[in-house]
């Protein structure tokens, strides 16, 4: 029999608009859905592999190789010298920019009490590839080399009543396991993206940490970023193994993603989150499915005729097949360009968790900006249009078991 | 055996007996004698510190000065906390820390932070003599430690801001020195143990040289404090306990 199937199905779909039109909706509501949540994801993937590498780990970190073990104890004195670390690593292959930190525990005194805090000694001249810290500083400036200065994070300056230049005795443990105190004066205030680092850190000259803590010329850590083309791994490698052969050092150096377990987590949580995308595919599906089910139902006569005009099963159910295949088309690019629009306007405005992340210690920032992506768009398109259609698939093989001399009695 | 031998024998027992009796000390006496015998009119020392743990051995070194039960202030002389004080008054601990422009003052759970990451505590360097204060005893009996002859005491806390809720102490009979303590919880959990480990004699007194702290809640730690010179009953300035000293 010729006929022109396609042709044939698309015309179907407007015998019963309104029910085909119900169809498709259900189908671009879990398309728009899945597109907004995988575009979340993403946004979070990569804002939290931006302020990891950032303000946390570097694409590589290199730190005393017994560091990790005692960490707890916070062990300063497991340092690394860092005249003889950084210009070997600074020369190595594949290392773009490198930079040294401090990290210590801080209690900031304050009328009679101590508050908790997180310091960090820096090098701002190097942390320029790192930290943009000019763009962060919302009111004064960086500090200097030398000065007994801090920049502040802004939560945190406001939860202490701190201002521009108040002055703030740091009171912590040294390198030397004994204690020490020093006066700051806040010269910066700070608004940092991740609600953790507002809420808790400070950030004074390096020489200063050092000369606080007791570690004249030794860092806790050293920070890498990898030129492109270099993959972080084989970088973390080669200069692990560098400053083996050239200082007789053990370090513990490490790649980022090997670093963050919160990172692995969110890369499983993708993979869960796809399968609850294709569950959410599959419900939509059921609307897809009743429909062409009850199409069969009502064109039991015309499948009969069809049959008797000599129509093969199989062409039979590539109509209804056909006819529920469009409908996931048009279901599915509706939903597609509706989440196009709904991302694109939360990367306009974000996505606002100040609240909800205010006391959760996560790198991610409280302000989160969805970002189009085609190649997701393209995907959650895609990926519609194949688990919509295969559901209709079920119901359309029905089509093909149907006796014609059954099928005729409808007539 | 004839009456005279036995009324003899039983005066004899008696009078063995008595005096013991009527010269024997409560815990309180023997408490009182103990702060007693380590408090001065005045005193400076100089001594060290030194802790081990897992990361290995610290020394610090320090001169101290005391007057009474109250006021003591330890000034550290070694190179890594050179110029730290703790000054201690009869209601407050301050410390001063050379690079800080203010006190540090110390109160409550702070005053239990360890000093220079050893096993002693603000309140262990700095303790008023004035037990009795702040705990009520039991004597227990007697034990020999090291060789000598101890009263075995019990102390048990008035109130909730001491640091040992319950002490127990070995105080020897003829010198009321502490040869050994353990510090325990309310319930029994043991924080410290202190031993002396060497002694030495200031006018007229038996004051330990050497003491080995250990802190039960850390984990291959020690400290041994050892005092070097002592000079008791010496001048002291008048205002050498006061804030304005401190940050001289």
């Amino acid at each position: 029999m010729t006929i022109k199937l396609p042709a044939v199905a698309f015309r179907n779909i407007f015998r019963n608009f309104r029910r085909s039109m119900l169809s498709a909706i259900a189908i671009a509501v879990s398309a728009m859905a899945i597109m907004a949540l995988l575009a979340l994801l993403e946004a979070m993937e990569s804002d939290m592999a931006t302020n990891l590498v950032s303000y946390y780990t570097g694409e590589v970190r290199i730190r005393h190789e017994s560091f990790e073990q005692y960490e707890r104890y916070n062990p300063l004195h497991l340092s690394l010298d860092m005249d003889e670390v950084l210009p070997l690593v600074e020369k190595q292959e594949g290392v773009r920019a490198a930079t040294e930190r401090i990290n210590f525990p801080a209690n900031l005194y304050l009328n009679g009490k101590n508050n908790a805090a997180l310091g960090v000694g820096v090098d701002f001249a190097s942390e320029e590839a790192f930290i943009d810290f000019p763009s962060l500083v919302k009111e004064g400036r960086l500090p200097t080399e030398g000065s007994n200065e801090m920049l502040i994070g802004a939560l945190l300056a406001r939860d202490l009543h701190l201002n521009l230049g108040d002055k703030v005795t740091v009171l912590t443990s040294t390198a030397l396991r004994g204690s020490n105190a020093m006066t700051f004066q806040i010269v910066g205030i700070a608004s940092f993206p991740v609600g953790g680092l507002n809420a808790k850190v400070l950030y004074v000259p390096l020489d200063r940490a050092q000369y606080l803590l007791r570690m004249e010329g030794q860092v806790q850590e050293i920070l890498l970023l990898t030129e492109d083309g270099y993959k972080e791994r084989d970088v973390a490698a080669s200069v692990k193994e560098l400053l083996q052969t050239e200082l007789s050092l053990q370090t513990e150096t490490k790649a980022w993603k090997d670093l963050n377990a919160m990172y692995s987590l969110l890369s499983i949580a993708k993979f869960i989150y796809y399968v609850m995308g294709a569950i959410f595919f599959l419900l939509g599906s059921t609307v897809i499915i009743n429909t062409t089910m009850m199409v069969i139902y009502e064109r039991m006569r015309e499948i009969g005729t069809l049959g008797a005009l000599g129509m093969q099963g199989k062409e039979l159910t590539r109509l209804f097949l056909l006819e529920g295949s469009f409908i996931s088309i048009i279901g599915s690019t509706l939903g597609t360009i509706a989440g196009l629009i709904i991302v694109f306007i939360l990367s306009k405005v974000g996505l606002n968790f100040t609240e909800a992340m205010s006391g959760v210690d996560m790198e991610i920032s409280s302000i989160l900006y969805p970002q189009v992506n085609f190649f997701i768009a393209l995907f959650v398109w895609v990926y519609a249009i194949i688990i919509a259609s295969l559901s209709t698939l079920i119901p359309s093989r029905r089509a093909s078991k149907i006796q014609i001399v059954e099928a005729l009695r409808y007539v | 055996m004839s009456k005279p031998v036995v009324k003899l024998l039983l005066t004899l027992s008696l009078l063995c007996i008595i005096p013991s009796f009527l010269f024997a000390l409560t815990g309180e006496e023997v408490i009182q004698k103990m702060d007693e015998m380590a408090t001065f009119e005045t005193s400076v020392s100089t001594g060290s510190i030194k802790t081990t743990d897992r990361f290995g051995t610290k020394i610090s070194t320090f001169k101290a000065w005391a007057r009474g039960a109250s006021d003591s202030l330890i000034e550290f002389t070694s190179t890594a906390e050179r110029g730290q004080k703790i000054l201690r008054t009869q209601s407050s601990l301050y410390l001063f820390y050379p690079d800080a422009e203010e006190l540090i003052r110390l109160q409550g759970a702070a005053l239990r932070q360890s000093v220079l990451g050893s096993d002693l505590s603000y309140e262990d360097m700095t303790e008023e003599k004035n037990t009795l204060d702040s705990y009520t005893v039991v004597l227990e009996g007697s034990e020999i430690v090291n060789g000598h002859d101890c009263h075995v005491l019990t102390l048990t806390a008035k109130k909730r801001t001491v640091a040992y809720p319950v002490q127990k102490i070995w105080v020897d009979k003829q010198t009321y020195l502490v040869w050994k303590a353990e510090y325990s919880t309310a319930q029994k959990r043991l924080l410290k143990v202190m031993e002396v480990l060497s002694t030495v004699e200031v006018a007229g007194r038996t004051l330990p040289s050497e003491t080995k702290i250990e802190d039960k809640m850390k984990r291959d730690s020690a400290t041994w404090m050892t005092l070097d010179s002592l000079e008791v009953n010496v001048p002291l300035g008048a205002n050498i306990f006061s804030l304005e000293n401190l940050t001289w």
